[in-house]
């Protein structure tokens, strides 16, 4: 069995354990690479049917392309997609002057009403290890209290195949199937299975995006990288990391609450 | 036999002005420090201007005046703009002792020290402190966000928690103390380091928020307060045990405080004397309009001169660069508290007085067209440095209604009054200054400083 089966084969198991225990269970998706990947490993798992709701937390502030691609692809592969949006803090005019305010209002508040509304007790993600080192420390099944707060000192061993699926009242769990992939290993796969993606990602004069979002939080990086194969030759030489082209503008903006904090702005 | 190398452990604790820390030793707040201090003494500091902790610490961290290493403050100019940027450590025009000592092979720690984010790569362990964003980012090697999760690491204690509930921060300021002190007695174990440093942070904050509440013997916070100093006390105690009494040391802090009287929004005064027009919607300090503006400042007291030709849209001519600067100074030293009719600002000094450049170590005698016109570091250094007395505390305030103001802050930093306590590191005996403790740390670790490091014998900063 090649390499990609063996991810392939960990993730579906999650994924239908995650389905099996719960009876409210929905789907992450973010309409970026790994999510999409995750929803196809889906339609795998449960050959061509997803029997489990797709949740988008639409900010209003994707790029076009984005919105494009969740329509036709949820009608193509017959998904039955939730889309939800805090209008609240939208008709407030929340936008991206006000950049970790406006991620929390949007994406973080977004999703606990989403969860709230529908119930959810479980989500499945496509969040992987090797985006960030404290990633490092997640798990496949991995439980978020009340606040959405994940606790690093207290978490549930994994060993083998053996998951701590229970989660008290009021928490929801996160399932993370594709925990084990790297960046290198989605493009392989998707170049293998032919998984459509936005064509952000492929570069257009120089540019191309290597993690998508939001429009104004989302810079490109400079590459010449067309085609799969030329990510894949990109990814083998770069050194920067995946999500740099978004993390800086909320450094800044991090940076700079601090400093009015303490009285320097 | 081989001969073991030089070690050396440095634990800094910010703004700690020297009279306080006597007065908490006397009183038998801080008995472990007193001890120490009876037996090798204890010394006043300078720190550097203008007095504030990103560029003291960019000081200690290069051996360098501003002039060399190009940080003058938490907040800058882009270049060629009027935008405004945020310099850490990868503004740093040279390298930083970590570094330094890196490459002659010793092993190096540091943790918290301010302006080490984002940490550079050494042959050690470097963890940034505040302003760092995240833990994944804060450490080189990276793993080392592993370990600092695994015990729920505070890089920073929070500052907005401060403004709003006092009682809040201190138990946040003293989670955040206790989880600083394990991480760093679990680093010390944890390698032969031949240097060793560790940052206290919060001292800064408890001053800022707290510091008319001691003073004024306020009951609910009077006792918070000196808790926190005896808190440091019984981790520098521990230290002390753990290292044996011949092994070189160094606590000291980067500069002074005293109370704050006014906050003092410059930008605004600057706008009411003509110098400024704001521009019509004000984003951010430096949202000027160009064309009408002769000067405008960043914090704490950086004042630019909009000059042609060096700035994009200067209106000021090089000939009158000096005429210029001598008027501003003019009117900033009329500038005068309301309610007791005292003057505010104590001193305004040129760049060139204060500041110098690369391959020279002390003032250098320039004419103004030189000064006002030149390259690198030393060329984006503010035209003048607006000194207050102690008290008023210089702020930006360009949108803000009023020149004086008070808010959330109670203590302001000084310059003259930081401390140093050394055990087996020699310093220099006169106008000690906190640029000068890098080339003594290397000596004592015997490094051979970088050619352009300022320090002993040669560069000092005048005192005005």
């Amino acid at each position: 069995m090649d390499r990609l089966d063996e991810l392939e084969n960990q993730s579906i198991y999650i994924i239908r354990e995650a389905y099996y225990h719960y009876k409210k269970l929905a789907i992450l998706w973010s309409v970026g690479k790994d999510s999409t990947t995750l929803v196809w490993l889906c339609r795998k798992a449960f050959l061509g049917n997803v029997p489990i709701p797709l949740l988008h937390i639409d900010t209003s502030y994707k790029f076009p392309q984005m919105y494009k691609f969740r329509d036709e692809y949820s009608k193509k592969w017959n998904l039955q997609l939730i889309i939800a949006r805090n209008e609240q803090a939208l008709s407030s005019g929340m936008k991206s002057d006000r950049k970790l305010e406006c991620c929390n209002a949007l994406k973080t508040e977004g999703l606990k009403q989403a969860i709230t509304q529908h119930g959810f007790e479980a989500l499945l993600l496509g969040i992987r290890r090797d985006e960030h080192g404290i990633r490092a420390k997640e798990r496949y099944f991995s439980p978020r209290d009340e606040e959405f707060q994940w606790n690093y000192q207290d978490q549930p061993p994994e060993l083998w195949d053996q998951y701590k699926n229970q989660a008290q009242e009021k928490t929801h769990i996160r399932v993370h199937p594709l925990l084990h992939w790297t960046e290198k290993d989605i493009w392989y796969y998707i170049k293998r299975e032919n998984i459509p993606v936005t064509e952000l990602y492929f570069a257009k004069n120089g540019k191309r995006y290597r993690s998508i979002g939001c429009v104004p939080c989302c810079a490109p990086i400079d590459s010449q990288a067309g085609t799969i194969d030329e990510i894949i030759q990109e990814l083998e030489t770069t050194t920067t990391s995946e999500r740099a082209g978004r993390a800086q503008d909320k450094e800044d903006t991090y940076t700079m609450q601090k400093l009015r904090a303490l009285g320097y702005m | 036999m081989l001969k073991p190398k030089p070690k050396l452990i440095v634990l800094s604790i910010d703004g700690v002005p020297i009279d306080l820390l006597k007065r908490l030793m006397q009183e038998g707040v801080m008995p472990n420090l007193a001890e120490l201090a009876s037996h090798v003494g204890i010394r006043s500091m300078h720190s550097v201007h203008p007095t504030v902790s990103c560029v003291a610490w960019a000081g200690y961290s290069t051996g360098m005046n501003p002039g060399k290493h190009g940080i003058y403050g938490f907040i800058d100019r882009q270049p060629n703009s009027y935008n405004l940027m945020l310099p850490n450590s990868s503004n740093l025009a040279a390298e930083n002792i970590w570094q330094i000592l890196s490459r002659a092979g010793m092993r190096v720690f540091g943790l918290n020290v301010p302006s080490t984010y984002p940490p550079k790569e050494v042959n050690g362990i470097l963890i940034g402190g505040f302003l760092a964003p995240s833990l994944e980012k804060v450490a080189y090697p990276s793993q080392e966000s592993d370990y600092l999760s695994s015990i729920d690491y505070r890089i920073d204690s929070d500052a907005q928690l401060a403004r709003r509930n006092k009682r809040a921060m201190l138990e946040d300021l003293d989670i955040t103390l206790a989880r600083r002190m394990e991480a760093m007695f679990h680093y010390l174990q944890k390698d032969n380091w031949n240097f060793f440093h560790t940052h206290i942070m919060g001292t800064d904050r408890i001053n800022h928020f707290l510091w008319q509440k001691m003073e004024q013997g306020d009951p609910e916070f009077y006792h918070g307060f000196r808790d926190y100093y005896a808190r440091i006390d019984r981790a520098v105690g521990k230290l002390l045990e753990q290292l044996d009494d011949n092994t070189p040391l160094m606590i000291f802090s980067d500069h002074g405080f005293c109370a704050l009287k006014q906050e003092v929004q410059l930008s605004r005064y600057l706008v009411q004397t003509g110098w400024t027009i704001p521009a019509e919607t004000i984003k951010h300090p430096l949202s000027i309009e160009p064309s009408k503006s002769r000067a405008y400042c960043l914090i704490p007291g950086r004042i630019y001169i909009n000059l042609q030709g060096r700035e994009p849209g200067g209106i000021v001519p090089l000939e009158e660069y000096q005429q210029t600067r001598e008027q501003l100074t003019n009117d900033l030293l009329k500038l005068q508290d309301p309610d007791t009719g005292s003057q505010v600002i104590r001193k305004v000094i040129p760049r060139e007085d204060i500041y110098w450049p690369s391959t020279s170590h002390g003032p250098l005698d320039l004419p103004p067209a030189q000064v006002a016109t030149h390259d690198g570091t030393f060329g984006r250094a503010a035209d003048l440095i607006a000194i207050p007395f102690d008290g008023y505390d210089l702020k930006l305030g360009l949108a803000g209604k009023t020149i004086f103001q008070k808010t959330q802050l109670e203590g302001m930093h000084t310059y003259h009054d930081a401390f140093v306590i050394a055990r087996h590191v020699d310093l220099p005996t006169d106008n000690l200054e906190i640029m000068m403790l890098t080339q003594a740390i290397l000596k004592k670790l015997a490094v051979e400083p970088p050619v352009d490091m300022d320090g002993i014998g040669k560069a000092v900063t005048p005192v005005f």
